[in-house]
């Protein structure tokens, strides 16, 4: 740890001029005090030597300080009590004088060194506590592994003495395996000088080589890597967790999906191909003489459940298109009144109970679209429409050209749809009725709304009094240009 | 005729080859069937039927390709049956020789009535055109430049007959925009289908009872336009 960063390095080097400084101060206050000796006691200069003793232990540590009070003793002896200039002690004064000054200035020492080391740790803890902090901050916010791994091995090397960081984790059955290396100048060469496990309780993650500048790491080194390990390790399971979380979510989403495609499908197929087999069935049969009517009846319905069949594998092939974005509409310059006239007629028999009216203007540009996939969207509008509002009642096809492009409305009486549904009818499988009360597969407006979206415009619809209006806009350029007029040719 | 007309049915799905050779049989038609694409150049050599009906969907080859092959040395009406919808399709059968497409699945109604014209047309080619085509109370007079609707003339500018004669001589048959656009205005306008869309637009107007509704100048979605003339 880099308590005192420009601390030398070597620490044993450190120690020896620790050591070495204590015993300067001694001597320096023994040189000090050889001039004031004829005026002082000795029982002054035994205080005084307390001085150098302390100084030394705040300075440098328990031990210079211990030495420093050994040498004090010794010194004290050897020049200030008699016999002078040897270590032997004649007076029993003096014995008892030295024997509690070395007593003193032991337990002084080590009551100092205590209180330094106590100190000392706190200050290392606060530091541990801080380095903690900051990288527990960095790897909440992160969202990948790679960026985990990234972040624990750069924060690693700048809060261990180290010149490189390498963080691999593994790969797991979903997620590939990520590598993350931190260097401080050029890339280590060599094995690391330690490598750490990234373990949660549950599961193995990875693993963390450092390569340290010099020695070892100390025991509370130790304990910090670990903290930081288990830290990134945690990290990465939160990461792995929460992913697995959203990908099981998004499959539950498109199971119920899938499986209301299936029950609206099924139905949806069973119910038309129940009357055809019933019909066929019954003019197969040998035990009833159909009469021509009866016959006919038969069969219409025959063909028109095929027909609806046909509608539906029709409808599900454009949703699969749309879904997948292969949708793509061949644009040219069509006149929208023939469009519409067009589906106008082909729905003739579907429209018979309703009052259906087209109003559209004589001077309506032409309009680039897929003829075909807008004779889709007027089938589709015009089908709900005739599903949902009552017989007898009017539907309203109307365009008019303005700043957004061509904007077709397709109006209906049908009862009003809730704001909040208004948005969502446009989605697949959306019903605000129950699924057995109306036919259909859901699908319709959700392939208006890929065509339209396909075209470069827009679809909506709107509660209106007595009306629930459906809008779309379409684009009146395309490529960015209106249609050329048409060339008139010679006459020959 | 005094024979009755041969049909080659060229398509490898037994549910309909069974269908229908036994409706086209009932319907005086002598039919003969091939499932691959190779079988059937073979057996229209062999044996030159006056129709083919030709599904896109073989096993071998291409459909289109059948088509083209056949085109080379052949003036057989082909007419296309094929579940694939999309415009694209038609129009490249269309263009590179076949006379006429229904998508699977098909009213036999429709079907009849579409080798009825493929056969009248074949028949029109092989010599005896005429000039003279009516279509309701509407006739096109070909070699006169003349268009009357009861009875009376109807105005047309040159750029609106050209177009009208177009369609009317290859009455009953679906022609494609470029096709149309190529042989009305030429080469360089093939994809101006705008053009068509202000023109038919007008002819409707001025010989369609309603021209919203039109019963002469029908629109084949996506693909072009035809003709309807009378029986």
């Amino acid at each position: 740890m880099r308590i005192l960063p420009n601390l030398i390095q070597n620490k044993f080097l450190n120690l020896l001029l620790r050591f070495l400084a204590a015993i300067l101060t001694i001597a320096a206050l023994t040189f000090l005090m050889q001039a004031f000796k004829p005026e002082l006691a000795n029982q002054v200069i035994v205080l005084i030597y307390l001085l150098p003793v302390m100084l030394s232990t705040v300075l440098w540590g328990l031990g210079p300080g211990i030495l420093a009070a050994f040498l004090a003793f010794l010194t004290f002896n050897y020049f200030y009590l008699e016999p002078l200039h040897t270590l032997q002690v004649h007076a029993n004064q003096d014995l008892i004088l030295l024997t509690i000054f070395l007593i003193v200035a032991v337990v002084l020492a080590q009551l100092i060194g205590q209180a330094r080391q106590g100190e000392r740790l706190a200050r290392s803890r606060e530091w541990e506590a801080t380095r903690m902090y900051e990288l527990i901050s960095a790897l909440a916010r992160l969202q990948d592994v790679q960026s985990v791994a990234q972040v624990l091995a750069d924060q690693t090397r700048e809060t261990f003495d180290c010149t490189q960081v390498e963080v691999t984790t593994l790969e797991k059955k979903d997620e590939a395996s990520a590598a993350a290396r931190s260097i401080e100048s050029a890339v280590a060469i060599g094995e690391p000088s330690s490598r750490v496990r990234l373990d949660t309780a549950r599961e193995h993650e990875g693993e963390l080589c450092l390569w340290l500048s010099g020695g070892q790491l100390s025991r509370e080194e130790q304990r910090l890597l670990s903290a930081f390990t288990s830290q990134g390790a945690l990290a990465i399971e939160r990461i792995r967790l929460a992913r697995g979380e959203k990908r099981s979510r998004l499959l539950e989403e498109s199971d119920k999906l899938k499986s209301s495609l299936l029950n609206s499908v099924s139905h949806e197929l069973r119910t038309p191909l129940s009357a055809i087999k019933a019909s066929v069935s019954s003019l197969r049969s040998q035990t009833v003489d159909w009469n021509a009517p009866e016959r006919n009846e038969l069969l219409a319905t025959i063909e028109e459940e095929t027909d609806h069949l046909n509608l539906l594998v029709g409808n599900l092939l454009d949703m699969s298109r749309i879904e997948s974005g292969a949708l793509k509409p061949h644009r040219t310059w069509n006149a929208m009144s023939e469009i519409v006239w067009g589906v106008a007629r082909k729905m003739r028999s579907q429209l018979q109970e309703h009052h259906l009216v087209i109003e559209l203007p004589a001077d309506l540009p032409l309009v680039p679209t897929d003829y075909v996939m807008m004779e889709q969207v007027f089938t589709n509008l015009l089908s709900n429409s005739i599903k949902y509002a009552r017989m007898g009642t009017r539907i309203e096809i109307t365009a008019a050209a303005d700043d957004g492009g061509l904007h077709t409305q397709v109006a209906n009486q049908s009862p009003q749809v809730p704001e909040e549904h208004l948005e969502a009818i446009f989605e697949k499988f959306h019903r605000i009725t129950e699924a057995d009360k109306v036919t259909g597969t859901g699908l319709g407006l959700s392939i208006c709304k890929g065509i339209i979206e396909a075209h470069g415009g827009r679809i909506w619809a709107t509660n209106e009094p007595d009306r629930f209006v459906f809008h779309f806009t379409l684009p009146l350029t395309l490529d960015g240009a209106l249609p050329d007029s048409p060339r008139e040719i010679e006459n020959g | 005729m005094d024979k009755d007309p041969a049909i080659l049915l060229i398509d490898d799905e037994p549910q309909i080859l069974r269908a229908l050779k036994t409706i086209l049989a009932a319907n005086h038609f002598r039919v003969t069937s091939a499932v691959t694409g190779e079988q059937g150049i073979a057996m229209a050599v062999a044996q030159p039927p006056d129709l083919i009906i030709l599904d896109l969907t073989l096993p071998d080859m291409d459909g289109i390709a059948v088509a083209e092959s056949i085109r080379e040395w052949s003036q057989v009406p082909i007419i296309v049956l094929s579940v694939r919808d999309s415009e694209k399709d038609k129009v490249a059968a269309l263009d590179r020789g076949a006379d006429d497409y229904l998508t699977k699945p098909f009213g036999i109604e429709e079907l009849l009535a579409r080798i009825r014209v493929a056969l009248r047309h074949s028949e029109k080619t092989l010599g005896n055109k005429g000039s003279l085509i009516k279509a309701g109370t509407v006739i096109v007079d070909l070699a006169r430049h003349l268009v009357t609707l009861r009875g009376e003339e109807i105005r047309l500018t040159a750029t609106e007959f050209k177009l009208l004669a177009y369609l009317a001589a290859h009455a009953d048959r679906v022609l494609t925009h470029q096709a149309i656009l190529t042989q009305v205005w030429g080469f360089e306008d093939y994809d101006h289908v705008e053009y068509l869309r202000v023109y038919i637009g007008q002819l409707r107007k001025k010989l369609e009872q309603n021209p919203d509704e039109p019963q002469i100048l029908l629109t084949e979605p996506g693909v072009g336009y035809r003709f309807k003339a009378s029986e």
